[in-house]
C-alpha cells in the first residue's frame, strides 16, 4: 500500500479538480471522507477489496497504470465497475495509448494519458478493434463473436 | 475444420494494422524498447541471436492445406526456405526481416493464421490431442473447447497483462497426449457420475528450472460454467501471482506459496461472483456450430475384402506410424520430420507442399500438428496406406524411425535461440548417427529422448524417458541427464541421473544408458517400467562408474 500518493489531485470529466487520496488514508478516515467529495489513487498493488463497503462515497477512483506490464489495474477495474456496481468515474492516469482500448473495456471511463503519448493518434488504440471475442464491462459499439 | 469466417479476417487484419504502427512508432523512436518488446512478443516476435523469429499459432494443432501451403510461401518469401514446427503444435521462422513483419502477417491472416499471444505474458496457443475426434476411447472431441476458450481470451481486456505466460491444454481422450499437468492450467474432459459432461482442472503444472506437475484444483467443472471458471483462475493470477520476483512469475508458483487446496478456495470465491452470470455461461449454439464444423467428413467404409500389400519395409513404417481410426476402413497416420541428419520438426517448403498435396489426395485436404514435432493425416482409407506410403517414400518422408529413439524431439538450442544455453539439434543427430542400425532400433523399442537447450524447458526433457538440459560451465557445453519421465498414463517429472555430463561425452552416456535398459528389460516392460524396478543406481553406476 502507498503510504503517500504523488498525485494529490486530478481534474475530473467535469473539468473540477479533485483530491486524491490513497487507499490507506481514504480508510482511515473513511467517516469524514463523505462531504469533501475526495478521489482515491489505487495502484497496482492495492487491495481493491478495502474499498468495497465505502465505494458509494467515493467521487472518483483513479487507478494508476504507470507500469506497462503490470496488468492488476484492468482485473482492479472490472471488480469496481462490474462486481460491485460504482457508477462514478474511473479515471486511468499514467495511462498508455497502447492500452486504451483494454482499459475502456474493463471499465475505466476517463483517462490521463503519460506526456510521451501528447502528439499521438488516440483514436488508432481506443477503436483499434471493431469486433471482440469476449463480454467484457464495456464492449461499446465493438461486434461481439462469442 | 473451424474456417475463419469475414468477421475473424478483419479482426487479424486490425490486429496487423495496430502492430504495423506499433514497430513504425519503435522505429522512429516513440516506442521504447522495453514496451516494443511487451507489444511484439503477443505478437509472435523474437528478436533472436542472428535475425527476428516469428513463432505462428496453429490452434489445437489443426491445420488445412491451404494453410500448409500459405506456410510454405511464408518460408520461401520472408525466410530461407524452411519453418520449424515446434512441441506446442506451433510453427516457427527464423530469419524474419523486422519490415516484412506486416507483410507477412497479412499473407497469414488472408488463409485465417496469425501470431497472436503466440509469446508474451498472455494465453498462448491452447494445444490439444492431435488424434481428437479420430480415436474409440475418447470421452469427447476438445476441439470445440479449445475454439470457443482460444476466442475468449484472444486479447482479452481483462487479462492481456498477466504476471507471466499462461499455457493451456485441453484433452478429451482416455491416454494423455497433451501432457495436460504440466500446463500452467490443464482441463480433462470427463463425465460425472450421471454422465454429464464436464472438465477436471489441474493447475500449476509447468517445467523450467522448477518443474512441477499442476495438482487438480476443481473435479468437475460442468461444460456451461467453464468460461467463468477460468477467468476466476485468471483473476486470481492476475491480482495474486507474482510479479516481483522475475523467477516466480508462472502461476505454479501462486500454488504452491498457497497449496493447492487454499488456491482452489481462492479460485471458489471468486468463481461464485460468476458462476451464475448468464453473460458467462457457454454459448451452447456456438459450440453445437462448432461441433458441426469440426464433425468427420467422412463415412464408414467396408473394406472387408482388401487385403494390405506384403513389403517388409512397408510393414516395419506402418507399425510405427500408423493408428487403428475409429471408423471402419480409415487410419490415422503419422508423418515424421524427424529426418536423420536435420533439426527435429524442420520443414523445407517443398516438403510442406508435396505433404499438402499428398493431405489433399489422401487426408481430406486435412492435417495435425503433434506435440513430438509430426504431422497426422486424420482421414486416410485403409486401401490408400500403402499408396501413401510409396509416395512418402520417394520424397525421403517414411521415416521408420518414429516411435524409436532415433526420434529425437529438440528445441532449436544455441544455434538459433539466444536464450540457449547449448546446442540442441547437433546433440540430437549424434544421437542419430549413433543409432544407425535399424534392427538394434527395433530391438530398443518406442525409448523417447528430449533435448532442451536450456531451463525454459522448450524441448520438454522433464517428460522424456531420458532428458537432456542443456547447461553452461565455465563456457563448455553440459547436460545434465534425467531419466523416466512421462506423461501418457500418469504425469511423471524425469529422476535426475547425477551431475552433468560435457557435450563431447553424453551420447556415449546415452549409450550407456540404453545398454542397462536392455539387459534389465524383462518381457513387455518399456523404460519407465525397467526404471521403476530397478531404480536410479544401475544407469548412474554405468554412466559415471
Amino acid at each position: 500500500m502507498v503510504e503517500d500518493s504523488e498525485i494529490i489531485s486530478v481534474v475530473n470529466e467535469q473539468g473540477e479538480a479533485i483530491e486524491l487520496l490513497s487507499v490507506g488514508e481514504w480508510i482511515a478516515d473513511v467517516d469524514n471522507n463523505v462531504e469533501s467529495a475526495k478521489g482515491v489513487v489505487v495502484t497496482p498493488a492495492d487491495d481493491v477489496e478495502l474499498l468495497q463497503e465505502s465505494l458509494h462515497k467515493i467521487s472518483l477512483i483513479a487507478l494508476d497504470f504507470v507500469s506497462f506490464d503490470d496488468g492488476r489495474g484492468y482485473s482492479q477495474a472490472a471488480l469496481i465497475r462490474k462486481r460491485w456496481g460504482y457508477s462514478g468515474e474511473i479515471r486511468g492516469i499514467n495511462a498508455h495509448l497502447d492500452q486504451l482500448q483494454f482499459m475502456l473495456r474493463s471499465g475505466v471511463n476517463a483517462y490521463d494519458l503519460q506526456e510521451q503519448y501528447q502528439d499521438s493518434n488516440e483514436h488508432d488504440y481506443t477503436h483499434g478493434f471493431s469486433i471482440c471475442y469476449q463480454v467484457a464491462v464495456n464492449n461499446g459499439d465493438m461486434k461481439e463473436k462469442f | 475444420m473451424y474456417q475463419y469466417n469475414a468477421d475473424d479476417t478483419s479482426f487479424l487484419v486490425e490486429r496487423v494494422d495496430q502492430f504495423e504502427k506499433q514497430l513504425d512508432r519503435h522505429l522512429a523512436g516513440d516506442l521504447d524498447a522495453a514496451k516494443f518488446r511487451s507489444l511484439r512478443l503477443r505478437n509472435g516476435l523474437y528478436m533472436e541471436l542472428h535475425a527476428h523469429m516469428l513463432r505462428v499459432a496453429i490452434p489445437y494443432g489443426a491445420l488445412n492445406t491451404e494453410q500448409l501451403r500459405a506456410l510454405a510461401d511464408v518460408a520461401d518469401k520472408y525466410d530461407r526456405g524452411f519453418g520449424h514446427f515446434t512441441t506446442r503444435q506451433n510453427i516457427q521462422y527464423n530469419w524474419i526481416e523486422l519490415p516484412e513483419i506486416a507483410n507477412l502477417l497479412r499473407d497469414l491472416s488472408a488463409v485465417g493464421m496469425h501470431a497472436i499471444q503466440t509469446s508474451g505474458k498472455a494465453m498462448r496457443n491452447i494445444t490439444a490431442d492431435p488424434f481428437s475426434g479420430l480415436t474409440e476411447d475418447e470421452v469427447e472431441d476438445a476441439r470445440p473447447y479449445c475454439e470457443l476458450i482460444r476466442r475468449w481470451f484472444n486479447i482479452h481486456p481483462e487479462f492481456s497483462w498477466l504476471p507471466g505466460k499462461f499455457k493451456m491444454a485441453i484433452n478429451g481422450a482416455k491416454l494423455d497426449e497433451t501432457a495436460l499437468q504440466i500446463h500452467d492450467l490443464g482441463l480433462k474432459i470427463v463425465r460425472n457420475d450421471v454422465g454429464e459432461l464436464g472438465f477436471a482442472s489441474y493447475v500449476g503444472g509447468g517445467l523450467g528450472a522448477a518443474p512441477m506437475i499442476g495438482p487438480e484444483i476443481h473435479p468437475f467443472v460442468p461444460v456451461g460454467d467453464i468460461i467463468s471458471y477460468l477467468e476466476s483462475v485468471l483473476r486470481v493470477y492476475n491480482l495474486k501471482g507474482r510479479r516481483d520476483n522475475l523467477k516466480r512469475l508462472r502461476i505454479k508458483f501462486l500454488v504452491r506459496e498457497h497449496g493447492a487446496a487454499e488456491f482452489a478456495k481462492m479460485v471458489d470465491e471468486d468463481w461464485q461472483h460468476g458462476k451464475d452470470d448468464p453473460e458467462l455461461k457457454l454459448n451452447m449454439d456456438e459450440l453445437a456450430k462448432l461441433k458441426a464444423d469440426f464433425s468427420l467428413p467422412i463415412e464408414p467404409l467396408d473394406l472387408v475384402d482388401f487385403k494390405d500389400t506384403l513389403d517388409i519395409n512397408y510393414s516395419i513404417w506402418k507399425t510405427n506410424n500408423v493408428r487403428a481410426h475409429k471408423l471402419a476402413g480409415y487410419s490415422i497416420v503419422n508423418i515424421s520430420l524427424t529426418q536423420l541428419g536435420t533439426a527435429p520438426g524442420d520443414a523445407t517448403s517443398e516438403q510442406m507442399r508435396m505433404i499438402a498435396n499428398l493431405a489433399d489426395k489422401y487426408s481430406h485436404s486435412e492435417l495435425r500438428t503433434t506435440k513430438r514435432q509430426n504431422l497426422v493425416f486424420p482421414y486416410v482409407r485403409k486401401d490408400q496406406v500403402h499408396a501413401l506410403w510409396q509416395e512418402l517414400d520417394k520424397s525421403d518422408l517414411a521415416s521408420p524411425h518414429h516411435g524409436t529413439l532415433a526420434h529425437v524431439v529438440a528445441c532449436p538450442g544455441a544455434d538459433y535461440c539466444d536464450l540457449a544455453k547449448a546446442v540442441s539439434i547437433p546433440i540430437a543427430q549424434q544421437v542419430q548417427q549413433r543409432f544407425d542400425d535399424m534392427d538394434k532400433l527395433y530391438d530398443i523399442g518406442p525409448i523417447n529422448i528430449n533435448i532442451s537447450g536450456c531451463e525454459n524447458s522448450c524441448g520438454h526433457h522433464h517428460i522424456a524417458d531420458i532428458g537432456l538440459l542443456g547447461l553452461k560451465k565455465n563456457e563448455q557445453e553440459f547436460y545434465q541427464i534425467t531419466l523416466a519421465g512421462e506423461t501418457l498414463q500418469e504425469t511423471v517429472i524425469g529422476r535426475k541421473l547425477g551431475r552433468s555430463i560435457a557435450g563431447a561425452e553424453v551420447v556415449d552416456a546415452i549409450e550407456d544408458i540404453v545398454n542397462i535398459y536392455l539387459e534389465s528389460r524383462e518381457e513387455g516392460e518399456n523404460f519407465v517400467d525397467v526404471f521403476k524396478r530397478i531404480g536410479v543406481a544401475p544407469f548412474k553406476e554405468k554412466v559415471y562408474g
